[in-house]
């Protein structure tokens, strides 16, 4: 008899692992175990709001935001161009441009992020070199862009050619990996609002308004993608490079869940 | 001076009564390295590079000092309370350990 509920429990076990792998693709939603609106209050509840208070003391970000503008302003590369020529005076044709980014581009037949569109611009209008990702006048320039849509909600597009991207960024969401067999989703749908050890686990809606942001941990300010590496290693994951496909596939699903809220660059997180 | 440090933002009332007590409150951007951490690539050490004095002056008279060592977090904010009995500025002076200064000055003027 206990030999039998042995087998059984070994058998139920391996049911649960293959299931939990799964790699067939389709994807198991997960249902939300508290509302946003839940989170927020259990959010306050735990940790009160000093980063509210600290951010408005002084964000060390707010620096950067300056910087962008200089940036923004200043003439790169061998065709004599700023981002000013073509987008105005500090940026003021971009009003709101980030509101719909991430978003389908055709000559790369992927998702562009607002980091990757800068990219793209200076190489090919202005002949300047791609700036590396994550350095000081990357994120400065990204936050002031961003920065020029502070306040406007998010309003990113899923429909036509970037649906098939939504869902691959999508499954990569779901997907376990890791040492740990975790998957974003497991944390941030399945358990958010509940603890992990002395943590709060946070919900998605708010994930992806507020990039880049100060983060206390870092002590520096860093990207939404830096975020996913970090949350990778947490799962024992080999984190991708930063503007990988899938990151931005990725970016674009967070972006989505976020939609209606105002975009709040730069954040303050701990 | 490498890009992103010293920049300074010191924040104190719009409005200010004269004698009444006022709190300041001032951040800098600095790395604060302790020393003691790695580079992983390259297994060498980071030297350390920290702001190890800071002094407040209101008019000439100098009203606080600070001896900060590594404890400190990086970007440091440092908050006081200062009593508004005279129209002078607030000049705030930060060293590091490097010999680089940094210094900010703001105006109090009490009604």
């Amino acid at each position: 008899m206990l030999l039998l509920s042995v087998t059984v429990v070994i058998v139920s076990f391996g049911l649960t692992r293959s299931q939990a792998a799964d790699d067939t693709g389709t994807i198991k939603e997960f249902k939300q175990s508290v509302s946003p609106e839940e989170y927020q209050r259990r959010y306050k509840e735990f940790y009160g709001n000093f980063t509210e208070q600290m951010a408005e003391e002084g964000n060390p970000a707010d620096f950067m935001v300056d910087d962008g503008k200089v940036l923004f302003n200043k003439v790169a590369g061998t065709k004599g161009k700023s981002c000013a020529s073509c987008h105005k005076d500090d940026g003021k044709d971009l009003v709101g441009a980030a509101t719909r980014f991430p978003k389908y581009d055709a000559s790369i037949k992927g998702i562009k992020t607002v980091a990757l569109q800068i990219n793209m611009c200076r190489k090919k209008n202005m002949g300047a070199k791609p700036m590396k990702y994550q350095s000081y006048d990357q994120l400065a320039l990204v936050l002031y862009v961003k920065s020029l849509s502070n306040g406007m909600p998010i309003n990113v597009s899923i429909d036509g050619p970037a649906r098939p991207f939504y869902e691959k960024g999508k499954a990569f969401y779901y997907k376990r990996m890791g040492q740990l067999n975790f998957s974003c989703a497991v944390c941030h749908v399945k358990y958010a609002g509940y603890k992990a050890r002395a943590n709060l686990i946070s919900n998605n809606r708010h994930h992806a308004d507020h990039w880049p942001s100060y983060r206390l941990k870092w002590g520096k300010t860093g990207s939404l993608q830096r975020r996913f590496r970090g949350c990778m290693k947490n799962m024992r994951a080999k984190p991708l490079a930063y503007q990988s496909e899938l990151y931005r596939d990725m970016e674009l699903y967070l972006t989505n869940i976020s939609n209606g809220l105002p975009i709040e660059v730069p954040g303050f997180r701990m | 001076m490498p890009k992103g440090i010293g920049r300074i933002k010191i924040r104190i009332p719009r409005k200010i009564k004269k004698g009444a007590v006022i709190p300041v409150k001032a951040l800098i951007t600095h790395p604060m390295e302790t020393g003691f951490r790695k580079n992983k690539k390259t297994g060498k050490k980071i030297p350390a590079y920290y702001i190890n004095d800071v002094n407040v002056y209101y008019g000439d008279k100098l009203i606080t000092h600070c001896d900060w060592t590594i404890a400190v977090s990086a970007n440091p904010f440092m908050s006081f309370y200062v009593k508004a009995d005279k129209a002078a500025p607030l000049k705030i002076v930060w060293k590091d350990i490097k010999g680089g200064v940094y210094e900010k000055t703001v105006q109090i003027t009490p009604e």
